[in-house]
């Protein structure tokens, strides 16, 4: 069959202005986007710059999007896309990727460096002479669920911090670290969820759940992120603000069955953050003047808080057995 | 110009595994890979990985089932070496962090896969090579060892019968660049992408084999290529692990006959199984995977399950799955000793492109990862341990100029009728009719005058890309170049084996022949031709 192939085009180089190219080739009833462009670039463009390896869909290295969806290019079926779609298929780089030549994009600066930022080796307790670690099976399916991950990118290319901050570490390496804090067999978790808890990583998640939305294997990283987040709460690990945030939100409602915000803005900024502490100030000083702050400003707990004390005070007991 | 003590050339099992070996004995070692680790052809590997860990088992039980697989070639020193060293390779796995699938007392969960005589493959659900692929990166992050990755080596560096180092292109940069080394470890994976169909990814085209055959070294047990019984064919075809048959899928013929005693039988004896039932009058075989059951295809084969559904659109829970035999890994390759080493001082040889003996005329299922792993530490810690002997020697001074020029001749703009994709295509169907699961005299040597004639062409092709940057063109160029010497020299050791051997079928010499048959098959270039001769099979 006859088709025709729309393809985004860029020269290496900061300077370089993107531009597409229109290739119209023969081929066969089950061909895929990725024998298209195998045959494109050997008989109409040397040129044409993109990636693949397996060609079946398990290696995750030609993630294209094809007519504005993020799919892998070896196993999209040209006829379905032909059927369904526009007379020209379109094919062109994912989102939130740096662009080095046509549909090859920087995967290094997109998630490998990434992950190396992330300790992402297990430090191995006990000996091999030992044998192996009895572990439940329910606990290494948890491991090997993260495992299942082959960095695709679909994840990171529906995240929506990373457009707005390209180095968030992103739900990509996040998830990868996320596999070693579940592994009994690892002695590095705190090491690891203190580096994660720096800022642009795992704090910087702000779950609208689009990774997961994304994931083609269903491993859900949003969840993994905020799993890790619970993980870092019980090793003591809370310096970073949106962890504190979260400390004394809780803190706030158990003691008076409301929010304190004045004591929130306080707490999250830290109290020995003088810096943070100063930049709150005009804005104390606009809610004062503007009367949204009382003043003196003084937090009362509301009616019936003891009730609302005793059900969290049960819920922590029923939590920590 | 970088030096190191030892360079590993490839970023899949054997070569992750290698470069840990080598920086753990004291060497500075750096790797260098044309496609990214986490995306190497180790990733293909999906049932399991051999290793006499259980109560029952012993490196003796698991030794009789290799040279059972192995037809009478295998070399049993080697064969020794290895089962010995199976189970700690493995164990060290699981200490690095292989989620292996456990029982219910917390322990190894074991399948008996293919013609393994017991349970003895340790697995990750049905993407083993995925995540050992993964945990084998860790570890070398961890080792922090230099990684450059989209690097293609163009040559080796070779003085007074040493190598001393390779010439590369950085694909991202588009320079030519040479490495130092007094070690250099060759683990490129293999190169059935010379079939068509094949089972393997884009870049298994034996760069290294072909690296080590242009400098004289024997490629050894070339003919013996191992087909996969159960592969989709359409398009790239999709492999399906045989794990699903001792799942209780079943092999039927397009007419609902299922095809009996397959359970437990090695893979040439299933190709050969499904090849009868088309020549008997079968319109077609295909994989019946729905006794596995909705549910179980969904938890233990979840990759296979996604796979099938994507790839060739059916639904495995449901309809019958069309498959044939088709080429998957070959079991031959650069001759090497049970510590990879090759005949020449400095190169090393480990897993798939490396033929140590050990497997002879066939492969135990689920052995490939458990080769990587122990031939690619054996090669690591040899070649540390030489380079750290060996004297030093100088990259050769105009060894880069020459290479620079040897590759801006192939660049030429213009048009040209003929391509390299042209020549691959007429080359994997040639290969796959010609040198496929049954061979036949005649037809090799029409298929060898054929393999002269794309050589041929290839000699007149000119890469039209000038661009330096990712220029995947010459990438390929190169890739059909070694391709087309192998298998040349593949189909010269095929022809040289009159008789049938494991997964070597003659139809013109269906018999076993322990006469003349008892021994390896070696190809080595001489004066720019193939030569085929043989060597015994090494006894303990």
């Amino acid at each position: 069959m006859q088709a025709t192939f729309n393809v985004y085009r860029k020269e290496p180089g900061p300077n370089s202005k993107p531009g597409r190219s229109t290739y119209s080739v023969e081929v066969a009833a089950d061909a895929t986007v990725m024998d298209a462009l195998l045959k494109i670039r050997d008989e109409q463009d040397p040129a044409l710059g993109f990636r693949g390896s397996c060609l079946r869909g398990y290696c995750g290295d030609c993630t294209v999007r094809v007519n504005g969806k993020a799919a892998f290019a070896c196993t999209a079926k040209v006829a379905a896309l032909a059927k369904k779609g526009p007379a020209e298929i379109s094919v062109e780089p994912i989102r939130n990727m740096p662009v080095v030549k046509d549909l090859i994009q920087d995967w290094d600066a997109f998630l490998w460096n990434k992950i190396d930022a992330t300790k992402p080796w297990l430090e191995p307790n006990g000996s091999t002479a030992d044998g192996e670690q009895r572990i439940p099976d329910t606990v290494m399916a948890k491991v090997r669920k993260a495992m299942s991950c082959f960095y695709c990118g679909l994840c990171d290319e529906g995240c929506t911090v990373l457009p707005v901050d390209f180095n968030f570490l992103g739900p990509a390496a996040l998830t990868k670290a996320s596999r070693f804090t579940w592994d009994p067999r690892d002695h590095a978790v705190r090491e690891r969820l203190q580096i994660l808890e720096r800022p642009k990583g795992m704090w910087d998640c702000v779950h609208c759940f689009e990774a997961s939305e994304h994931c083609p294997r269903e491993i859900a990283p949003t969840e993994r992120i905020m799993e890790m987040r619970d993980e870092a709460f019980k090793y003591g690990i809370t310096n970073e603000k949106v962890a504190r945030h979260h400390l004394s939100f809780a803190a706030s409602v158990k003691r008076s069955g409301w929010l304190d915000e004045g004591r929130l803005a306080i707490e999250s900024e830290g109290l020995t953050n003088f810096k943070g502490l100063m930049k709150l100030l005009p804005t104390a000083v606009k809610a004062i003047t503007r009367g949204k702050a009382p003043i003196p400003y003084l937090h009362h707990k509301r009616e019936g808080s003891e009730k609302i004390t005793r059900i969290i005070e049960k819920a922590e007991a029923n939590k920590e057995k | 110009m970088q030096e190191f003590d030892v360079l590993v050339v490839g970023a899949g099992a054997a070569g992750l595994r290698a470069a840990i070996a080598a920086k753990q004995a004291g060497a500075a070692v750096a790797l260098l890979t044309k496609v990214h680790p986490l995306r190497t052809n180790t990733g293909l590997a999906q049932g399991g990985i051999n290793a006499p860990l259980g109560a029952d088992d012993s490196p003796e039980a698991y030794a009789g089932d290799i040279l059972q697989a192995g037809d009478g070639l295998c070399d049993p020193g080697v064969v020794q070496a290895f089962t010995q060293q199976a189970g700690d390779a493995v164990m060290w796995l699981e200490h690095m962090g292989v989620p292996f699938n456990r029982g219910a007392d917390g322990r190894f969960d074991r399948r008996q896969f293919g013609s393994n005589g017991k349970a003895r493959s340790l697995y990750v659900d049905d993407r083993t090579g995925h995540v050992v692929m993964q945990v084998l990166y860790e570890q070398f992050q961890r080792a922090r060892i230099p990684l450059f990755a989209d690097w293609f080596v163009t040559s080796l560096a070779i003085d007074s019968a040493r190598c001393v180092g390779v010439t590369a292109l950085g694909l991202r940069s588009g320079v030519l660049d040479s490495f130092g080394a007094r070690a250099v470890i060759l683990a490129t994976g293999g190169f059935t992408r010379l079939f068509m169909p094949s089972t393997v990814s884009i870049g298994t085209t034996g760069d290294g084999q072909n690296l080590a055959y242009q400098a004289g070294i024997a490629l050894k047990d070339l003919e013996m290529v191992q087909f996969h019984p159960l592969v989709f064919p359409g398009g790239n075809a999709l492999m399906i692990t045989e794990a699903v048959l001792a799942e209780g899928a079943q092999v039927v013929t397009a007419e609902g006959q299922p095809i009996a005693n397959l359970i437990g039988a090695t893979r040439d004896k299933i190709c050969i199984a499904i090849l009868q039932a088309l020549q008997n009058g079968a319109s077609g075989v295909a994989l019946d995977l729905t006794p596995i059951g909705a549910q179980k295809l969904h938890s233990r084969f979840s990759q296979t399950n996604e796979l099938i559904r994507n790839f060739t659109g059916l639904d495995p829970a449901k309809d019958p799955i069309p498959i044939r035999p088709v080429a998957h890994r070959p079991i031959g390759g650069i001759e090497v000793n049970v510590s990879g080493q090759t005949a020449m001082h400095g190169l090393y040889a480990a897993g798939e492109c490396a033929c140590t003996g050990l497997n002879g005329a066939g492969r135990l299922a689920g052995n490939i990862l458990t080769e990587a792993v122990v031939f690619g530490a054996r090669a690591g810690e040899a070649a540390a341990a030489y380079a750290k002997s060996a004297p030093p020697k100088a990259f050769p001074a105009d060894r880069l100029e020459e290479e620079k020029k040897r590759l801006e001749a192939l660049v030429s703009a213009g048009k040209s009728e003929d391509t390299a994709g042209h020549i691959h295509g007429e080359l994997g169907r040639l290969m796959s009719e010609s040198a496929g699961a049954v061979r036949e005299g005649s037809a090799l040597q029409a298929a060898r005058g054929r393999i002269h004639a794309l050589k041929e062409r290839y000699a007149q092709l000119r890469v039209r890309n000038e661009s330096a940057i990712y220029n995947y063109e010459l990438v390929a160029y190169l890739e059909l170049g070694a391709m087309l010497n192998l298998a040349e020299a593949l189909v010269v050791a095929a022809d040289a084996r009159n008789e049938s051997r494991g997964a070597h079928r003659r139809s013109d010499h269906p018999a076993r022949d322990d006469r003349n048959g008892l021994c390896h098959s070696v190809v080595t270039l001489v004066q720019g031709a193939p030569q085929a001769d043989t060597k015994p099979v090494v006894a303990l």
